[in-house]
């Protein structure tokens, strides 16, 4: 389907700043007319030929800059429980790469140069939500040593205790990405969203970016999740147990049970910047304007630079030598 | 470009700046040199030059330098002032002029021959001035000799005592950085013959290049960041109310046991330890074992 602009015909895409469909060609707002087309072979705007990629679920017409959002992809099994609008547009994602980067000395010049940036991307990221109830039984046994000095003789008093712990926790929207495009540290990385912020899913709020259906399915990617639960579970157990020297820990069980799993879209930009024939990655949280990635280091500039600063720092001490040497 | 500029913007400024200071210095200094109120009256000086380097322990640069401050210093005090470094034996020369010359004083021979024979002196020949000559090589009685012998005015003015001084000042940099050796003799008479101070400041040739390198070594990897994005999700982060409950938390006392030790002391050991160890032989459970 199409979004189209009731007054001009335009290709009307959902705009962040403003939270609304807006029209890029007559400025209108809210003035979207939904044009629907079932194809994944045509451009449902110019008829062009396109070619989505195995998951795609919105993307753009090489030929005509439509955006265009792939019905089948978005419906039946594919639909979306909820989606997290973009809240952070274009623009705004720039400054955000910006701000983190702008002091890295050795950034290769075309780093978010204005070319470079026509690769920014921004995507609606499949991601399933896990809840967990956790229920961790833990029984050991503890430590706590005390010691004290009386004349010339130490002491050491070890106090035995018999640790007994069930804890109950509900982990609620665990995030796990469903997309083999991105990297998975990578989206871990991303985490946390503002959830408070989920929509229910309207295809409109994927005009005017790309995004993708789930890769995988959420039982092949439990595992994912099941480990970041586990993980937090056991910090919170831990933390439980301060105040011992030492813990033997002697039944330990924590059971994990699913209560919910949601198909949702995450927003994130992403930017492709190509340097020596290597492609550097860089993610922006399209919600939260979290920035990950490592840059380039640019040869070229690390010897320029380094070199100015050696012999300024050389010039600078032979000037003052050699003006107190006049002296 | 332009952002390389920029990025550098200050410190290119402290450089110029330095450079105009440096540019200033030299002008005040070659104004006052003009205006110096000592005219040379000595017209049978066969030589202009000043500084003779016959064992090259200067490199071409010091002694142009070298030559730049005498020529100033010279107008300053109204004496010629000549530097000669060697490496020969001068017990040949020497006694050949003076059959029962000392090894110390062959350099007397030679300086006094040297300034005689070039006509030095600054208001006629042979007239007031001074010269260094610092011959470095050891002679039969195995050292390197100095002299410092002064002419006219310059006789006068130096007792032997401050004669000792300046020539001490002298040894304390001459193995180490001969040019600032040189310098010192330069601006000592200076101060002596006018009363006036000089700061003699002399930074060795290879701490520019140090500094820089040292700026380079840190300059680099202070830089070199390249990561950006850490973990900002915690155990709490997905928790539903942000807390754990736990129906069970028990903490039962079971048992405890005391251990004693004896705290051997280092200090107060020593008057100790004699009946400490003897006392200590007795009860086995003292230890030794764990002490050191």
């Amino acid at each position: 389907m199409i979004y189209k602009c009731k007054n001009c015909g335009g290709n009307t895409i959902y705009e962040p700043s403003r939270k609304r469909m807006y029209c890029p060609h007559c400025e209108s707002l809210d003035s979207e007319n939904i044009v629907r087309d079932n194809s994944l072979a045509q451009c449902g705007n110019c008829g062009a030929p396109i070619t989505p990629g195995q998951y795609a679920s919105a993307g753009r017409c090489a030929h005509c800059g439509s955006y265009i959002v792939y019905e089948e992809r978005i419906d039946g099994v594919f639909k979306p429980h909820q989606i997290l609008p973009f809240r952070l547009n274009k623009d705004m994602a720039v400054e955000r790469l910006n701000q983190e980067f702008h002091k890295k000395t050795f950034l290769p010049a075309g780093f978010l140069s204005q070319k470079s940036l026509e690769k920014l991307q921004g995507i609606y990221v499949p991601f399933w939500l896990y809840g967990y109830q956790a229920h961790y039984d833990f029984e050991g046994e503890g430590t706590r040593v005390r010691s004290w000095r009386q004349g010339d003789m130490e002491y050491t008093e070890t106090s035995y205790y018999h640790i007994i712990r069930q804890m109950e926790a509900d982990f609620d929207k665990v995030p796990v990405d469903a997309s083999f495009m991105m990297d998975d540290g990578e989206m871990d990385l991303m985490e946390p969203y503002a959830y408070q912020e989920l929509e229910e899913f309207d295809p409109k709020y994927m005009s005017g970016f790309d995004g993708e259906v789930y890769n995988q399915s959420a039982p092949e990617l439990e595992g994912r999740a099941q480990v970041k639960v586990r993980d937090a579970s056991e910090s919170l157990m831990q933390g439980s147990l301060s105040g011992y020297n030492t813990i033997r820990p002697g039944r330990k069980n924590l059971h994990l049970q699913r209560n919910d799993i949601r198909y949702v879209l995450m927003p994130v930009w992403m930017y492709l910047y190509q340097y020596q024939g290597k492609t550097w990655r860089f993610h922006v949280n399209g919600q939260t304007g979290k920035v990950t990635g490592k840059t380039p280091v640019s040869g070229r500039k690390v010897i320029l630079y380094g070199l100015t600063t050696m012999f300024s720092v050389s010039a600078i001490f032979y000037l003052i030598g050699a003006i107190l040497g006049m002296l | 470009m332009k952002e390389y500029f920029r990025y550098f913007k200050w410190i290119f400024i402290a450089i110029a700046v330095l450079a105009v200071i440096l540019g200033a210095v030299k002008g005040v200094q070659g104004i006052a040199a003009m205006k110096g109120n000592h005219e040379r009256t000595n017209t049978a000086c066969k030589t202009t030059r000043r500084v003779f380097d016959h064992a090259d322990v200067l490199t071409d640069e010091e002694e142009k330098s070298l030559e730049e401050l005498i020529a100033r210093r010279e107008k300053q005090t109204g004496c010629d002032i000549v530097l000669v470094t060697l490496y020969e034996s001068l017990e040949e020369y020497a006694r050949e002029i003076e059959p029962d010359v000392p090894y110390n004083q062959f350099v007397r021979v030679f300086a006094e021959e040297y300034y005689e024979e070039n006509n030095f002196g600054y208001n006629k020949p042979n007239g007031d001035g001074v010269i260094l000559v610092d011959n470095w090589f050891r002679e039969a009685d195995g050292k390197i000799h100095t002299w410092f012998c002064t002419t006219g005015i310059v006789k006068d003015a130096y007792s032997d005592a401050d004669i000792d001084r300046i020539l001490d000042d002298v040894y304390l940099y001459v193995e180490d950085d001969p040019y600032r050796a040189y310098k010192t003799y330069v601006n000592e008479f200076y101060r002596d013959m006018t009363g006036k101070r000089v700061l003699n400041v002399n930074f060795p040739g290879w701490l520019p290049l140090l500094a820089g390198i040292i700026a380079l070594v840190i300059y680099i990897p202070a830089n070199w960041k390249s990561g950006s994005g850490s973990k900002t999700t915690t155990a709490v982060t997905y928790l539903e109310g942000g807390v754990e409950h736990f129906t069970n938390k028990q903490d039962i006392f079971i048992r405890k046991t005391v251990t004693k030790r004896r705290i051997e002391s280092n200090s107060g050991g020593g008057s100790h330890s004699g009946g400490g160890s003897s006392g200590g032989g007795g009860g086995s459970h003292g230890g030794g074992g764990h002490s050191r």
